[in-house]
């Protein structure tokens, strides 16, 4: 399966979008498209994980090393969209202590 | 090349009179010779386009720029062809240098399983590929048996050239092998020291101590094991909060404990067992505690052989992830 | 050593001047249509990394003549970014990686000798070499 990356500035916030699954093969092509990111003092990035399906830990350590460039860096980040089962895996590795991650919306059914 | 121009003019002019497949074996072996030789292939068309100029010297004039241009395209070709031979070549040569690797690795990290009368314990660690990115140690002294089950971020050989750190960092932690905050917090440091950002460590560290007739435990980022009661007859998790090692430098650990009656276990194991990735709506923590379930009555081995084998089969052969396992049973 | 010619390396049709110098010289010297090929090929490759890559430089072709013994010389020169490891560029597998210094492995292998000489940010020039036997 296929994994995209692509960023979007709004509003002094820089948006990334995170689409497929990330895990060994497609680890190193998030990657580069989080090191590709200039971070400058104060700037907010919010990562939309909402079509995400998959992590495995190699892509978990890849959000680790971006948190830890954009906190070294001056920025800040937060992970949003998380679906039920990688907000999971972000509490089970005590992630969700250290990161700022936000669940999926919800979104009413009319 | 002279010899070789001889030899495939005879074999072609040959098919051209008979036409049978005793010319095409004659064929399919010069090939052999040629590959053997490492002839490019824009050679062999030049064979070929010398040997049609030999047998029809009249008809050739309008063909020959025809082959000429073949032996132009050709030559693009060869240049692909002996890239890859190459590849192979190199390849086959770090698969080599990868079983070593392999085989230093499970010397270096062997560990025993410990004996003891008040628990028995039971272990299957396979790897997903060549080199294991899970690692299980076991430590004891008189007062205590513990178990360290690890998953290291990243599969392959940067997991395992992590691991040898963590099995010296456990072995210099005898002394406060029966405190799990303790031997977590020691390894973080250790491991946030002399790993790169994007590499980290779960683990699992647990130790029964008989004296106290308590399991501690305490967990740096991995999947909670399982506690079966036997008594109850019900399994439940052992969960306990604490951040991967290698991430934050100041991390604390907590310690947690559990009393063990007879028959009761503590089931270790790595996402590699838990994981099932196709499908949100599988109770995959339930599928492995039905299974134990259906052996509890087994020695720890067996029931850790058992479980191997079943998930292998439910994943059809095709686990996804190093896979392990550890049964702790009290007597 | 005598004659010389050159071509610079500008748009991509001056790849194919390139190409048709090389023929022309290969077959002065009397090449073999599977060796003017080989060097057709070579010089190809060569010229096509300079537009990709350095933008613009130059092919350089001398005839030959040492001891009796005749050949042709093929020198690629430009004032690109330069090749940072040039060991690395000689291993197979690096063209699938694209960039500078693609396939020269290949080049070398349809060639007698390759050198080349790389200053990062300052250029690269290649000289490769093929005798008639």
């Amino acid at each position: 399966m296929d994994m995209k990356v692509y960023f979007k500035e709004d509003d002094n916030v820089l948006r990334g979008y995170v689409e497929g699954e990330i895990d060994a093969y497609t680890a190193p092509q998030l990657r580069d498209g989080l090191e590709a990111v200039e971070v400058t003092e104060g700037l907010n990035i919010e990562v939309d994980l909402t079509n995400v399906s998959y992590i495995d830990s190699t892509g978990l350590g890849i959000f680790v090393a971006f948190y830890k460039r954009v906190q070294r860096e001056g920025g800040n980040v937060r992970l949003t969209g998380l679906s039920e089962r990688i907000k999971h895996l972000f509490k089970i590795t005590g992630l969700s202590e250290l990161m700022n991650i936000e669940g999926e919306k919800k979104v009413k059914l009319s | 090349m002279e010899e070789l121009e001889r030899e495939y003019h005879k074999i072609l002019s040959d098919y051209i009179k008979d036409q049978n497949e005793r010319n095409l074996y004659i064929g399919q072996n010069f090939v052999r010779q040629l590959i053997r030789r490492n002839v490019a292939p824009e050679d062999v068309v030049s064979l070929h386009k010398e040997a049609v100029e030999e047998i029809f010297p009249e008809e050739i004039e309008g063909l020959r720029t025809a082959y000429d241009f073949l032996i132009e395209m050709m030559v693009h070709y060869g240049m692909a062809l002996r890239e890859h031979q190459s590849l192979i070549q190199k390849q086959a040569e770090l698969q080599i240098e990868m079983n070593i690797a392999a085989n230093v690795q499970k010397t270096m990290l062997q560990t025993t399983i410990p004996t003891s009368e008040q628990v028995e314990i039971g272990m299957v660690s396979t790897p997903l590929k060549t080199v294991n990115g899970d690692y299980v140690h076991f430590i004891e002294d008189d007062r205590y048996v513990g178990v360290a089950v690890t998953d290291v971020v990243g599969k392959g050989v940067p997991a395992a050239l992590c691991m040898s750190m963590v099995k010296y960092g456990l072995e210099t932690m005898r002394d406060s092998g029966h405190t799990p905050s303790r031997v977590l917090s020691v390894l973080n440091r250790i491991v946030e020291q002399n790993v790169d950002d994007s590499m980290f460590i779960s683990m699992f560290y647990g130790c029964y101590v008989p004296r106290a007739n308590k399991f501690y435990y305490g967990s740096a980022g991995h999947e909670p094991a399982f506690l079966y009661r036997a008594q109850e007859d019900k399994f439940y998790d052992l969960e306990a909060n604490g951040i991967l090692l290698g991430i934050i430098p100041t991390a604390e650990y907590i310690d947690n404990e559990v009393v063990l009656h007879k028959d009761d276990m503590v089931i270790v194991v790595t996402d590699g067992v838990t994981e099932f990735r196709q499908g949100d709506d599988i109770d995959e923590r339930g599928v492995v505690a039905s299974l134990i379930n259906d052996v509890k009555h087994l020695a720890p081995q067996q029931i850790c052989e058992y479980l191997y084998r079943e998930l292998e089969e439910l994943h059809e052969f095709n686990l996804r992830d190093d896979f392990t396992v550890v049964v702790i049973k009290k007597r | 050593m005598a004659k010389q010619t050159s071509v610079e390396i500008v748009t991509e049709w001056d790849i194919v001047a390139a190409r048709q110098l090389g023929r022309n010289e290969a077959k002065a010297l009397g090449f073999g249509t599977v060796d003017q090929a080989r060097i057709t090929t070579a010089i190809s490759e060569l010229a096509r990394n300079i537009y990709l890559y350095a933008r613009v430089g130059r092919i350089d072709i001398e005839r030959l003549d040492e001891d009796g013994k005749q050949g042709i010389l093929i020198v690629a020169s430009d004032k690109g970014a330069g090749i940072e490891d040039v060991r690395k560029v000689l291993e197979d597998g690096y063209s699938t990686s694209g960039g500078l210094g693609a396939g020269l492995p290949g080049v070398k292998r349809l060639m007698d000798s390759m050198d080349i000489v790389s200053k990062s940010g300052e250029g690269t020039t290649i000289t490769i070499t093929k005798w008639l036997r």
